[in-house]
């Protein structure tokens, strides 16, 4: 926002107090970008990685989680006596997930936490602080440690709280048809996990800031119905793409710059080009290099992962069985019981008669 | 993440707007800290208040910002580790009072402290964070001179506009002419007028506008400043709480007003100032970064260039 400067008006006796002189700019005036703003922001100091950071960290998490697991998993087999079958359905069924595996799940539940938030009638922001909130909390924990639907809720009402968006939690909870003590269980944790770094710079606000730039480098070029349009889908779109990876690859106007290309791509070229070519460009950016950038946004919005929720159902008994491989076998033993019974009904019969 | 021993409690330094702050020291490093308590509800689990001031604190690096260190989570409270400070401004100036005359501080140390409150304040609404509190008891101070703004739990982030604040924030005797009013589109304006008040106490000992409730708060303020109207604060009419009644009073001479508790010669740009971050009308107060560049600090800014 840019200051507010006191416009002086000119004094006459009825002004209470002097209008006040305003200082003209020292020679060493420190002009702070918004840029320079952003590098100090947490969001980008904690949550801003490459791609291969973000994958580096994601395995470390998974391969933190597996070790634990596969200890459990040593212990449960020294202690129970099991047949070689039912050894054998263990090491092929009750396995540790892959990173990609947990991904999948993470991103079912986020698309999760995204319906539910809207179903509840959440403010867009409220909305958007969860769906990000969720998907950090993964990053830093691993589905094998912590059931992704246990925080579901948990990650909403924090994200109530951080956008200063009033709710109780016991009104939060009956319609969230949920309890107190499971919204509240892991709400350090996930404070924790966030590192504390809530406040969040959503694409919401530079969209509006280039709406109006928009209208204001081509004035008489532009439709304002068809602008309103333009806004209101691209609300719509940003929501949509905080379920992908982009939070931790590109700034909010970057994002957004991407969004306003996927809805009007003519549009955003020709204010990109005037914008930041020939005599308008005051701003020392190159408009390929800003373009590059926009592109491999917009690539990753473009493709989200959707995760159908067979695959998600699978990847979620997978991780049950891995936690609670007696579940497994109790399962296996059951069949097996059944299977014999159903083979030698006559026989069996017999013999009880 | 430390664990909770790693601090020894000491004693207490005071009460925060939502929790008691000890003092503390860290067994590891024997450095002190100020430890902020906060009693976990188990009713609604962190309260909003401590998630605020953590999330705000946590993109506030600055020196002259309170640092906060570490969030500790025990059973039934939750600890906000900051930084240590030896004083507030309050005490600091209370403990100059000679028998029971306020006096205020010397010029240039009084320019210091403003300096470091406007370059603070000034970080804080360039992150759009509006800190709403400002009082000496706010202000901290350390051995080395160093002033920093602390206690964050009434501060909000702010967008654009800025419309549904509460006009219940800022004690009363720091509290804007517009926000008394019942503004709710206050901004940035509201830490300003909050800054002139603190500079005019620093200057004499004594609190500028001590009101004992919201009327009289007004009452001070117009008595000092002049009764604001139409012409010179245009759309104040339309304020919730204007009343086209209010006693009409002429600005008085501040320079005079504040020179009879001040010991040294106060020169004009100071005054001048002052007016910048008085003004009644919230459009027409300085920013805090116009305010850096006051010529009154003229010798800092000239200094830094070198």
């Amino acid at each position: 926002m840019s200051e507010s400067t006191p416009v002086s008006t000119a004094n006459n006796s009825t002004t209470a107090t002097p209008d006040p002189v305003v200082p003209d700019k020292p020679p060493n005036y420190k002009v702070i970008s918004d840029d320079d703003l952003y590098r100090h922001s947490s969001q980008y100091r904690f949550w801003s990685f490459t791609k291969d950071n973000l994958k580096q960290k994601r395995l470390e998490t998974n391969s933190r989680a597996t070790q634990k697991i596969e200890e459990d998993m040593k212990k449960f087999i020294g202690s129970q006596t099991l047949t070689n079958d039912e050894l054998n359905i263990t090491s092929t069924k009750a396995i540790p997930l892959t990173m990609e595996e947990e991904l999948k799940l993470v991103n079912f539940y986020t698309q999760k936490v995204k319906v539910i938030s809207q179903h509840l009638n959440l403010p867009t922001e409220v909305t958007a602080t969860a769906i990000v909130f969720f998907k950090k909390f993964f990053i830093e924990n691993s589905v094998m440690e912590f059931d992704p639907k246990e925080l579901v809720h948990t990650t909403i009402f924090l994200a109530c709280k951080s956008e200063n968006y009033f709710i109780s939690v016991d009104s939060f909870a009956r319609k969230a048809k949920s309890s107190r003590e499971a919204i509240l269980k892991y709400e350090f944790t996930l404070l924790e996990s966030l590192k504390f770094s809530l406040l969040l710079h959503h694409p919401y606000k530079p969209l509006h800031g280039f709406f109006l730039d928009i209208q204001n480098v081509l004035h008489d070029k532009v439709d304002l119905n068809h602008m309103g349009r333009i806004y209101d889908a691209c609300r719509k779109r940003i929501t949509e793409s905080l379920l992908t990876d982009i939070i931790y690859h590109f700034t909010p106007p970057q994002i957004t710059l991407a969004i306003l290309l996927i809805e009007d791509e003519q549009l955003i070229t020709k204010y990109l080009e005037i914008k930041f070519t020939g005599d308008e460009n005051s701003h020392n950016i190159q408009l390929d290099k800003l373009l590059a950038i926009i592109n491999s946004c917009k690539e990753m919005i473009l493709s989200p992962d959707v995760v159908p929720t067979q695959d998600a159902k699978v990847i979620a008994a997978k991780n049950y069985y891995v936690q609670h491989p007696m579940v497994l076998i109790n399962k296996y033993r059951k069949k097996r019981e059944g299977q014999e019974s159903t083979a030698e009904p006559p026989e069996k019969r017999l013999k009880t008669d | 993440m430390s664990s909770g021993s790693q601090f020894k409690q000491l004693e207490k330094l005071g009460n925060g707007t939502y929790a008691t702050v000890y003092k503390g020291l860290n067994k590891t490093t024997g450095e002190f800290v100020a430890l902020k308590e906060v009693k976990l509800d188990s009713e609604e689990g962190t309260p909003s208040t401590a998630i605020r001031e953590i999330s705000l604190m946590k993109e506030l690096k600055h020196e002259n910002i309170v640092r906060l260190y570490d969030v500790i989570h025990t059973e039934n409270k939750l600890t906000l580790v900051f930084e240590y400070m030896d004083k507030d401004l309050k005490k600091y100036m209370d403990s100059r009072t000679v028998g029971n005359a306020p006096v205020g501080l010397e010029l240039h140390l009084v320019k210091y402290f403003q300096w470091q409150l406007l370059e603070g304040l000034a970080f804080c609404h360039e992150n759009k964070i509006l800190h709403r509190d400002l009082k000496p008891q706010n202000l901290l101070i350390n051995k080395k001179g160093q002033l920093k703004i602390g206690d964050f739990g009434l501060a909000r982030a702010f967008g654009i506009p800025v419309n549904t604040f509460s006009s219940e924030v800022v004690t009363l005797w720091y509290r804007a002419p517009d926000v008394l009013m019942g503004s709710r589109t206050y901004s940035t304006s509201i830490d300003i007028w909050s800054c002139g008040c603190i500079l005019a106490e620093m200057i004499t000992g004594k609190p500028l506008f001590p009101g004992t409730n919201e009327e009289e708060q007004l009452k001070l303020i117009f008595e000092t400043m002049g009764t604001p109207n139409e012409q010179s604060w245009p759309g104040i009419s339309s304020l919730p709480k204007y009343n086209p009644g209010f006693p009409q009073h002429l600005p008085k001479n501040l320079k005079s007003i504040l020179q009879a508790h001040c010991a040294s010669d106060l020169d004009d740009t100071l005054i001048a100032l002052l007016h910048g971050l008085l003004q009644l009308n919230p459009d027409m107060r300085l920013s805090a970064k116009q305010a850096l560049h006051h010529p009154w600090f003229a010798e800092y800014y000239q200094q830094q260039q070198q």
